[in-house]
């Protein structure tokens, strides 16, 4: 009975200690947690717009978009957020768009779980910088083992085409909501 | 919905096998891979715990974690409750099965610090899974991890035969196999494109 | 192995053993080469070198912490509920890692993603309080922890280094082959993690039958 009671207030104790412990942790890392994302979000655009000077960030029915600026006030673009999935996990990338929307600007990978050397590949600039310019009409589409000949083409990672697909599905998906919403 | 659930199964079981795409679970699949029939016990067990920690960890990330906001709770209360399982199949195996029991050995507390289990229900909670997939993610990953400890048994005995250099002998040549395994195991990649 | 030789050397000048006790998670009783444990880790993150520290200092740390506060309240606890106790420490240590890590290494934690909750039941820490620190005071367990964390960091980093250098051409992100060299992506990817540690193991295993003779 003593052992018992010994037992329990022994795992109480310890339960109660780390509890607190976690409590203190949280409470110091959230906020910086928090401030973390919306660097790296603020970085993905400044990266895709290099002459943005600042960002509003406005709801346009349900989409959350960021309006660009450069540093006289002149518009620049819209950047947003797509997600999606890849081939092991979520896709998350920064997309900007000139105000015509036809005109891709260029996307970040902000968050992937590709395989390491194939897959995540994605996130290396020869694959991203592909996107730069590129028409968004008709829909983006994806050309294996030779160079991209139309304005809405990307060459896919070799060994890799299901990432590069996911990539392609989930930006075209956004930008076609994007664009029935701003309409 | 079917459809939705057999890609989980499967990705789970064969394509993102836990342990040759995600190396959860090393531990067992090198300790427990020299007989068959242990194998089929151990990936039995380990089934059996991982469908029922999917379970039992999501009710409590939903009904407990996330309507509190104790998001900071999230890895002390799955590995007590992962614990908590392992001691009652324990009890369970030892009750009706003394020789697999003697067999498993000091490989059952050892499920407790298995990271396929841990892991299966961060990948859960990760991916947002409801709860029957969760469920089906738990079948699939134990399918997936009794498939790859069976095999790797199976050659293992072969292997017995075998004039293997002395220094690769037991954990380097397992390793070494398991290489080969998930190199095989990525011509299955195409299977699926989720 | 030079390790070892250094500690045969000067293990009287801090304490009886501690030399000793440090030393053998560097080599004698390496974590990860001799006794076959925590290999999740040492093959799921070992990509790049980077990582690979970054994952050993992450151990290294939650080791170290329970370690010490499981030393020092090892009397208090009953031993019916002493495996519940040490996994509830580790649990609150590994969140104060992952935190942490999320909080002031933001790339790096998303890099590691769950491998570091993942550290929970890495079998090297629970091991260690099982075997060493339920057994001995705060100081030699502080000592023991901190050799094993040293040997299993010093693994991963060996074994990232290895794979960013065949995988990607680089080691810590520093070019070492040049641009013309084709990077193997086998050893990148999951086969390459297996093979590599395979191979490691092995020369380890015949640098020590060479010793033994």
């Amino acid at each position: 009975m003593r052992n018992t009671i010994k037992m329990i207030s022994v795992l109480t104790i310890v339960g109660l200690v780390s509890g607190a412990a976690l409590v203190f942790m949280y409470k110091y890392a959230k906020p910086l947690i928090i401030v973390n994302q919306k660097n790296e979000m603020k970085q993905a655009i400044f990266k895709i717009f290099p002459k943005a000077k600042k960002y509003r960030k406005e709801t346009i029915k349900d989409e959350t978009i960021f309006k660009v600026n450069d540093k006289d006030g002149k518009f620049l673009g819209y950047a947003f957020l797509a997600e999606g999935y890849g081939y092991q996990g979520t896709i998350k990338m920064m997309v900007g768009i000139k105000k015509d929307l036809e005109t891709l600007v260029g996307i970040e990978i902000l968050e992937s779980q590709e395989t390491p050397g194939l897959g995540q590949e994605i996130t290396e600039e020869q694959f991203k910088s592909q996107f730069k310019g590129l028409k968004t009409s008709p829909p983006i589409i994806y050309v294996k083992n030779k160079k991209p000949t139309k304005p809405n083409e990307i060459e896919a990672i070799t060994g890799a085409t299901i990432s590069s697909r996911s990539v392609v599905g989930i930006l075209n998906e956004k930008i076609k909501t994007i664009k029935d919403e701003l309409r | 919905m079917i459809a939705n659930l057999v890609l989980i199964f499967i990705a789970a079981a064969i394509t993102h096998n836990f342990v040759l795409t995600y190396f959860l679970g090393i531990c067992p699949f090198i300790g427990v891979s020299r007989k068959i029939e242990q194998a089929v016990g151990m990936g039995l067990a380990t089934t059996f715990v991982m469908t029922l920690a999917a379970t039992v960890t999501w009710a409590i990330y939903h009904f407990i974690l996330i309507r509190f906001n104790l998001p900071f709770l999230q890895y002390a209360s799955f590995i007590i409750v992962i614990a908590s399982l392992v001691q009652i199949v324990e009890m369970f195996i030892k009750k009706v099965s003394p020789p697999l029991y003697r067999a498993l050995g000091i490989y059952l507390p050892l499920i407790t610090t298995n990271c396929a289990i841990l892991g299966l229900t961060l990948f859960m909670v990760l991916r947002e899974y409801t709860f029957l997939e969760g469920l089906i993610f738990g079948l699939g990953a134990g399918a997936g991890f009794t498939l790859a400890l069976v095999i790797m048994a199976g050659i293992r005995e072969e292997l017995e035969c075998c004039d293997i250099p002395k220094p690769l002998r037991g954990a380097g040549i397992t390793l070494i196999i398991a290489g080969l395994l998930a190199l095989s195991f990525m011509g299955f990649g195409g299977l699926i494109s989720k | 192995m030079s390790y070892d030789k250094n500690c045969a050397e000067k293990p009287k000048r801090l304490c009886a053993n501690c030399g000793r006790e440090f030393c053998k998670g560097l080599w004698r009783e390496n974590p990860i080469f001799i006794q076959v444990l925590g290999m999740c880790p040492a093959l799921a993150v070992t990509t790049k070198a980077l990582f690979g520290f970054s994952m050993g200092m992450a151990t290294t740390f939650v080791l170290v912490c329970s370690s010490l506060v499981i030393s020092s309240i090892r009397k208090l606890i009953p031993p019916q509920v002493r495996i519940a106790t040490f996994t509830v420490i580790i649990a609150t240590f590994v969140t104060c890692a992952d935190y942490f890590l999320k909080a002031n290494f933001y790339t790096i934690s998303k890099e590691l993603g769950p491998y570091v909750p993942l550290i929970v039941v890495n079998c090297i820490i629970l091991g260690r309080q099982e075997v060493f620190t339920s057994k001995h005071g705060v100081f030699n367990s502080f000592i023991d922890a901190l050799g094993m964390g040293v040997g299993f960091s010093a693994v991963l980093v060996l074994l990232g280094s290895i794979r960013e250098l065949f995988g990607f051409g680089t080691i810590f992100y520093y070019q070492i082959l040049g641009e013309g060299f084709e990077h193997w992506v086998v050893m990148a990817l999951p086969a390459g993690a297996f093979i590599t540690l395979g191979f490691l193991v092995g020369i380890f295993n015949w640098i020590n039958n060479k010793r033994k003779k």
